[in-house]
């Protein structure tokens, strides 16, 4: 074959793909197009089950909260998700900003506590993730009592926290918001001293069970997820909660949050806070349920906690946070 | 077709200055001279140069004792070198934090990435020395000039501009890399862009990071094309290899080049085959074989879109030499170091804005890919293009035939081993490519390595790895292929190995 006719060949086949390719995304009239930042794994089949029940099919794009965030606003008057589940409050916030998101009903929203929630009616909180402290009870034989005891020089080199995770960020803006900026500008200096740096809360865990370091600040149901893979009787590692009241014992959320008018997003906002989705929540991802449901063996229950009580979707307020923990040196 | 790819090229500097003008000069000024930038921006370049210097000494070496030396085992060898291309970085870094859990930092990234690029390095050397007439050496030896001199004044020369070359795709590789230096917890300016992202949700100013970025690939290529030289077009096609008869430094070079093969390959391979054990009963076939089915679509759609694109360019700019032309090629690479979810932005901004049609479609995905490694078919193409010689242009064309027919019948099967060479290396890049990949993609439709970012981000490693396991197999053919396409060069002047 010569290649003026090769090259005709191609044009025609990569013009006959790109008008196929372009006319693949259908949608029906039953279904809803979900923006997911928790994870596949996590709530593949709390999907299906919503599916199943109600015959709306679900269309789901999973991908990291903040990317997909991005992505939304990116995507400008030309929105394509109906429901955006995010793994933290700084994305809604991120998007209620923007004036993408729609009001949620009054009765949607009363479910939950109301540090749970936005005030403005645009997200709601779904399950919440405690701060803790996992650690090496090998190495670690006297618990600290607060946040603060980590600013020691005792600490130097044995602590992991993980700067540009959301739930690090929503717990230094806490700090700040409720003890002071000198507050959290002392804390942060010391965590440079102090902290080995990782990029996500699931490396803090490994690197606390392979004894590279002593302790970290993550979120609680990493432990159970890796407890889980590996068999409770062979975790290194425990959890523990700081003494009550304090501010390192801020439970953070996942939320959902509308982008569009869709009867059935609503109807799959409503799922997730109803009884099956949220013990879902408790069984399968070791979460706290919002709505009140009894969390699983060996947590504290959410009441008990005492959780600082900030807005965790204030945007304008991580933007401070952030600078700071910039200007420390750790991002 | 030439024109347009460059145009697609330039969409992410668009983009960029699209953003950095909403949000004004003075964040990109503050930024710039924030102490942290400086540390980050430090950190890059560091790490960029010592990977390529690193890269560049691997890789040539590799390529020499595979194409001019006799020592025993370089057909494997050379097979091998080529091969650390099939491995993800992500997936090496974390194969590596698997074993030894303190694994980290400046050297640990650079350890990584070097094993990692330095193929890179060795298929375009390799390719140089394929079609490098060694008559002139043996004129210059007989003539009393001693070896070393030899080297420096004749080879070196002529592998320069090959050695760079791969020594730049390195460079630009290590600035944009984002998932080995995070697993490794290096502080690199792509994690501050990252952060930017995913903290903030400042879409501003993380674009004005990344301009800062493109700045510094300026500087990079302009250092790159200062340092090249200049081609030299030989008048015949290489038919004499001289053969280094290496003597008693066979034994130690087979043990280095067995311990990088080692290091590069083993290491990440071994790790992912013990957690795809563990993770075997638990595996679902249906979305692996779906994913696999997706990844295969995608990689042969975009390795020939973008080779087709990428000859288009590479004869515009080789045979129809001109100032402009020069700057075209340029600003293909302008963008090479930003990292992919700048140029996925990209895509979702003017698709959006544009053609709101295409957004979310596989044909999109495709763009994303040709915008990703033009740059990367262009180089595998471009070279052996430039090495023929424009005679050979001249005579077809005074014998009377077109400007068409010339290129059909002189250039084009000049041309052709670059063209594998470039289709091989973009389906192996397609296959590995993961944030742009992520964010364009139509709802629901996953790719391997899609499916193990979503595994690992809830660490769950025994879930991760036959994806991993089944990418780097897979991947593993076009690298072949690659190293294949070379060596074909090679069959001819084999038959007068001296």
């Amino acid at each position: 074959m010569n290649s003026r006719k090769l090259g005709q060949l191609l044009a025609a086949l990569t013009l006959a793909s790109a008008v196929a390719l372009t006319g693949c995304s259908s949608q029906s009239d039953q279904s809803i197009t979900v923006y997911s930042g928790r994870s596949e794994a996590l709530i593949a089949d709390l999907l299906e089950s919503f599916s199943a029940e109600t015959g709306v099919e679900v269309q789901v794009r999973y991908g990291d909260t903040a990317e997909l965030a991005t992505q939304i606003l990116e995507e400008g008057s030309n929105i394509r998700a109906d429901v955006f589940f995010s793994q933290d409050a700084g994305a809604l916030g991120a998007l209620a900003k923007a004036g993408v998101l729609k009001q949620l009903p009054e009765d949607l929203i009363g479910l939950v506590p109301s540090e749970f929630r936005s005030t403005q009616q645009t997200w709601v909180g779904v399950s919440g993730r405690a701060r803790v402290l996992v650690f090496n009870p090998e190495k670690v034989l006297t618990l600290p009592q607060s946040y603060k005891d980590l600013m020691d020089p005792s600490w130097q080199g044995r602590i992991g926290i993980s700067p540009n995770n959301a739930s690090f960020q929503a717990f230094v803006t806490a700090v700040r918001v409720i003890e002071g900026e000198q507050a959290a500008i002392d804390f942060l200096a010391a965590m440079k001293k102090n902290a080995v740096l990782f990029e996500k809360n699931s490396l803090i865990l490994e690197a606390v069970e392979n004894g590279v370091i002593d302790a970290g600040l993550i979120n609680h149901y990493y432990w159970y997820e890796l407890a889980k893979q590996k068999g409770t009787e062979n975790m290194v590692s425990k959890l523990s909660w700081f003494a009550s009241g304090d501010v390192g014992n801020l439970v953070n959320l996942a939320g959902v949050a509308l982008l569009s008018d869709d009867p059935n997003a609503l109807a799959f906002a409503r799922w997730l806070m109803g009884p099956s989705a949220q013990q879902y929540f408790v069984n399968n991802t070791s979460e706290y349920s919002l709505t009140g449901l009894p969390p699983v063996a060996g947590l504290i229950p959410l009441a008990e906690i005492k959780s600082p009580k900030i807005d965790l979707s204030d945007l304008d307020s991580l933007a401070i946070t952030l600078e700071l923990i910039q200007k420390a040196g750790l991002l | 077709m030439a024109a347009g790819a460059v145009l697609i090229s330039l969409l992410p500097l668009g983009y960029l200055l699209i953003r950095v003008a909403s949000s004004g000069l003075e964040t990109l000024l503050d930024l710039l001279f924030r102490e942290r930038t400086a540390e980050l921006v430090l950190n890059s370049v560091a790490l960029a140069l010592s990977v390529a210097l690193t890269a560049m000494m691997i890789g040539s070496l590799q390529a020499w004792i595979a194409v001019r030396s006799n020592l025993p085992g370089r057909k494997v060898f050379a097979v091998l070198a080529a091969l650390p291309l099939a491995i993800p970085s992500y997936v090496a870094a974390y194969s590596w934090l698997a074993l030894f859990p303190f694994f980290s930092g400046f050297w640990a990234s650079w350890l990584v990435l070097s094993l990692g690029t330095a193929p890179l390095v060795y298929l375009a050397v390799s390719a140089a020395l394929a079609r490098f007439d060694s008559s002139t050496e043996e004129v210059a030896r007989s003539l009393g000039s001693g070896k070393l001199q030899v080297f420096f004044k004749l080879t070196w020369p002529n592998i320069r501009p090959a050695a760079l070359s791969g020594g730049l795709l390195t460079t630009l590789y290590v600035l944009s890399d984002f998932g080995a230096v995070s697993i490794l917890r290096f502080d690199t300016f792509t994690r501050a862009i990252y952060n930017a992202y995913r903290a903030s949700f400042d879409r501003n100013q993380a674009a004005s990071l990344a301009l800062i970025l493109v700045a510094v690939t300026v500087l990079v290529l302009l250092l790159e094309s200062k340092t090249r030289g200049r081609y030299r077009q030989s008048d015949v096609i290489a038919n004499r290899l001289g053969i280094s008869l290496l003597g008693g430094f066979k034994l130690p070079l087979v043990l280095l080049l067995a311990l990088l093969a080692l290091l590069a390959l083993a290491v990440p391979v071994g790790s992912l085959v013990g957690w795809s054990i563990v993770g075997l009963p638990q595996t679902n076939w249906e979305m692996v074989l779906s994913a696999l089915g997706n990844s295969i679509v995608l990689a042969i759609s975009g390795g020939m879109l973008t080779s087709l694109f990428a000859v288009a360019v590479a004869v515009v700019v080789v045979r129809y030499r001109s100032a402009l032309s020069a700057l075209l090629e340029k600003s293909v690479w302008l963008t090479h170091a930003t990292p992919g979810i700048v140029v996925a932005l990209t895509l979702v901004f003017f698709a959006n804005q544009l053609a709101p049609a295409i957004y979310q479609t596989m044909f999109l995905v495709l763009i994303a890919y040709l915008v990703l490694f033009l740059p990367n078919a262009l180089a595998a193409i471009a070279t052996p293009l430039r090495q023929s010689p424009k005679s050979l242009d001249e005579v077809a064309a005074s014998l009377g035939l077109s400007k068409l027919q010339v290129l059909r019948r002189v250039v084009f099967p000049i041309a052709l081993p670059g063209i594998f060479a470039a289709t091989a290396l973009v389906i192996l890049t397609v296959l590995k490519e993961l944030p742009a990949t992520l964010l364009l993609r139509p709802t629901g439709v996953e790719t391997l390595a899609t499916r193990l970012w979503s595994e690992t981000s809830v660490a769950a490693f025994s879930a991760a790895a036959p994806y991993a396991l089944l990418l780097v197999v897979l991947a593993g053919f076009p690298a072949w292929l690659l190293n294949r396409a070379i060596r074909k060069d090679l069959v001819a002047a084999d038959l007068e190995r001296v």
